[in-house]
Parts: structure tokens; sequence; C-alpha cells
């Protein structure tokens, strides 16, 4: 159902959104429920049917159950899907799988910066790639990000990915996933940052090896030349 | 009665009715000042009263990627989305009203060697004028009323290529880029824009 709204191109992306088909459709019994109780309460109790209406204090065991049990089936409910939330959870946000490549991911006010490790696949080294507005990622590929934030608060957004991580200032967040198909997709800022945060937008390009790997010839020379130049590794290097 | 009803309609409105220009600046307010003076804190300059073709060259150059576009451009990053979204008749408006804005002298914050500075600034002369009042034919901006440490900001950046690097995207950028390479180190930008600073008095 989410999959004809919005694609879904990493790894965890389906099982995020079976959590959220799992509470539209358990809300959505009780919906139903609610709306049946409701509108044939109204039928069956019309003031010519019944011109007297009762008072019910539910104290009594008898009037009661109708509400407790109600509870313990809402609570059931609740169970299921703090369940199936807690295993995405523990999937998505506990339990990062090896990396094949980190990235490092940087929002400021108003725009994300990406440095990607280059040919070394070594972050903080002469032959980093860095980008703004576009991240350049191998299909296929674990990717692990170290997400920070310059000024205030940031959160790295990508909705095919059904990823959303908050960027805080001084932290370092390590998270990670695996894009599934390529194409080119939209990052935003999904925090509110400033007057810019509307438009604190990205790409990020998902590509095949090859093409990824031409990407990464065709910005070679230029950005170790640029690193040297501003002395960005320097920088990094008392950051971390 | 009618007649001066109308008139002092069409008065109040010419009088009180904010200009395009000045409904726009609301969004550079933000950053720049109320009066356009600039903040230090977060990189950005004073830009009142700044020429109108400046203006105009560098909200263009900023929206179309030419400038603030480069990863270690803090300032310009910031910038940049700003003039993204502004349409070209924006663009044309805010220009109007800041650069009738009123200027006033930044206040001094470095203090470079002014005789070394009085020697370096042969080059910037050229386009920039003894005074340093600019030129709008060789499209050099007027000096006098930036600020000395983003002046300094913006040496670095041309020398480093951070700004100016492409000549396609900011060809009068990729002029001043050579020059600025031309000034060894930070101190040597520091002692020109020291002299530059003595030249607003």
């Amino acid at each position: 159902m989410m999959e004809q709204i919005i694609t879904q191109a990493s790894s965890y992306a389906a099982q995020i959104d079976n959590v959220i088909h799992l509470i539209a459709a358990i809300v959505g019994v009780w919906l139903a429920v609610a709306f049946y109780v409701f509108f044939s309460f109204i039928f069956k109790y019309t003031r010519k049917r019944h011109p007297k209406a009762a008072y019910i204090t539910g104290e009594t065991h008898e009037d009661g159950k109708w509400v407790h049990r109600a509870h313990f089936v809402v609570i059931a409910c609740d169970v299921v899907i703090l369940v199936f939330a807690a295993m995405a959870w523990h999937h998505v946000k506990q339990q990062l799988p090896p990396a094949e490549a980190t990235i490092r991911i940087v929002g400021q006010q108003w725009a994300w910066k990406f440095t990607d490790p280059g040919l070394d696949n070594q972050l903080d080294t002469v032959d980093d790639i860095n980008t703004i507005d576009e991240l350049h990622v191998k299909v296929n590929t674990v990717y692990h990000f170290k997400l920070e934030a310059k000024d205030v608060l940031h959160s790295f957004s990508v909705p095919v990915f059904r990823l959303k991580q908050d960027a805080i200032p001084g932290r370092v967040i390590t998270g990670w996933f695996k894009p599934t198909k390529t194409g080119e997709y939209d990052i935003q800022c999904a925090e509110m940052c400033g007057i810019g945060h509307g438009v604190m937008a990205a790409k990020i390009v998902v590509e095949t090896p090859e093409a990824h790997a031409a990407w990464l010839e065709q910005h070679k020379s230029q950005n170790i030349t640029q690193n040297i130049k501003t002395k960005n590794l320097k920088k990094l290097a008392i950051n971390k | 009665m009618k007649l001066v009803f109308t008139l002092a309609f069409l008065l109040s409105t010419t009088t009180f009715a904010k200009s395009r220009g000045e409904e726009l600046f609301n969004l550079c307010m933000s950053c720049h000042g109320q009066q356009g003076y600039g903040n230090h804190k977060v990189g950005a300059p004073a830009i009142a009263g700044l020429p109108k073709w400046y203006i105009t060259k560098q909200l263009t150059i900023f929206a179309s990627g030419g400038r603030g576009k480069h990863p270690d451009d803090d300032a310009g990053n910031r910038m940049r989305p700003m003039a993204r979204t502004l349409t070209p008749e924006d663009i044309k408006d805010v220009a109007d009203y800041v650069s009738i804005l009123k200027p006033q002298t930044p206040e001094k914050t470095l203090h470079g060697d002014l005789e070394k500075g009085k020697a370096l600034f042969v080059v910037c002369a050229a386009c920039h004028g003894q005074n340093g009042d600019g030129n709008e034919v060789l499209h050099a901006p007027t000096l006098k009323i930036s600020n000395d440490w983003y002046l300094v900001t913006q040496l670095k950046n041309f020398k480093n290529k951070i700004r100016g690097a492409d000549a396609v995207t900011d060809a009068f950028g990729a002029t001043m880029s050579p020059m600025a390479a031309t000034l060894p180190d930070e101190e040597a930008m520091k002692n020109v824009i020291t002299y530059v600073q003595s030249l607003k008095q």
C-alpha cells in the first residue's frame, strides 16, 4: 500500500512500511467497530423507541465488562504494535550491519554537505570527495553515516529509504542504510532549523557500481587539490 | 468631495504602502539586520547601500549556483538557498531597495600593517579604484562599506577557489580569483584590508 504512494528504496523500507500497515489495520478495525456501534445505537435508541434513557453507573460487574473487556483487547493490540515496532527499531537503529563504506553527512543552515571516502574507502584521507546538495551512493551497499550538525538541530530525511535521523550540534550520530533501487531521490531537512528550512533540500543519487566508479574517478583529482588547499583534513582531524 | 477622498486615498497608499523590495527585504533582515548593517556572528556582511548592479549580479550568481555552492563556504551556503527563493523580478526589486539604504562605516576589527597594505593595494586599485570606490564598468564593487572581516574571508575564498573558481558560472569572480592568489598569506590579506579600512575615513 505504502509502496504505491512512495517507492521503497532501502533494505529496511518494507519492514517500516509493514509496521505502518499493521498500525493502520488495527486502528482501522477499531475505527470500523466504533463507527458501527455509534451509528447502530443512534438508529436503535431513537426517542421513538426508547423515550426514557437509562442511567447506568457502570458499578456492577455486568455493566463494567463492556468497558474492561474492550480495554484488554486494546492493550493486546498495543502490545502487538509495540513488538513489531521494537523489532523494526532494533533492526534500523540498534543493530548496525558491518559497513562496506562510511560517509559523513553534515547539516548546516541551509545545506547538506557530504563526504565520500573516495577510492581508498577511508574517511579523512586526501582523496575524500566533498559535495554539497548531492550524495552519490552505490546500490546494494551497506553505508554507515556519521551525521553532524554545524549550528542548530537538523533532521536528515530520505523518504524513499524510510530514514529520518535528527542531527544534533556537538554530537556525531552513526546510522546506516542499504540502497536497493537505483535512481535520484529527495533528501529534505525534517527539523525546523530557521528561515531557510523549507529550501534545505538535497538529492541522493543511487547508482550502479560502474556509474559510481565513474563518478569517483571524475571527482578524484579536483578534490585532492582542494582538500590540500583548504586544509580540510586538518580541520576534520581536529573535529574528530 | 469625492475627488478629495480619492486623492487622500491615493496619497495614503503611496506614502505608507511598502514597496515590493522592502517587503522582500524582510527575508534578508533575519541575517543582515534591520538596516542591512550585517551580523558578524552568522557571517552576514553589511549590504546597505551596495550598488544595485552588484547586488543584482551576486544574487543572480548565488541563485544559479555560481557562488555559495562550495562545501567550505559556510556563509555562502546559507545565502544560496535564500537567493534561490527569489525570481529575477524579485532580485531586481530587492536590489533596488537595498541600494538606497543608508550605508554606515563598518566597525574596525583588524589591525594589520597599514604601510605594507598600501603597497599591496596597488593591485586592487587597478579595478576597485585608488579610493576603493569601485568601478561598474570593470564589475568591481566598492570596498568602502564592506566589513573588514568579510573582505578577508572573501579574499581567502577567492584564493582557495571556494569563490570564483568557475569562469562559466561566475565570470567576474573568476577575474578576482587570480588577483587574490597574489596575496601570499592571511597576514598579507589583513594588511591590505587594514589599508582599505583607512580609506573609509
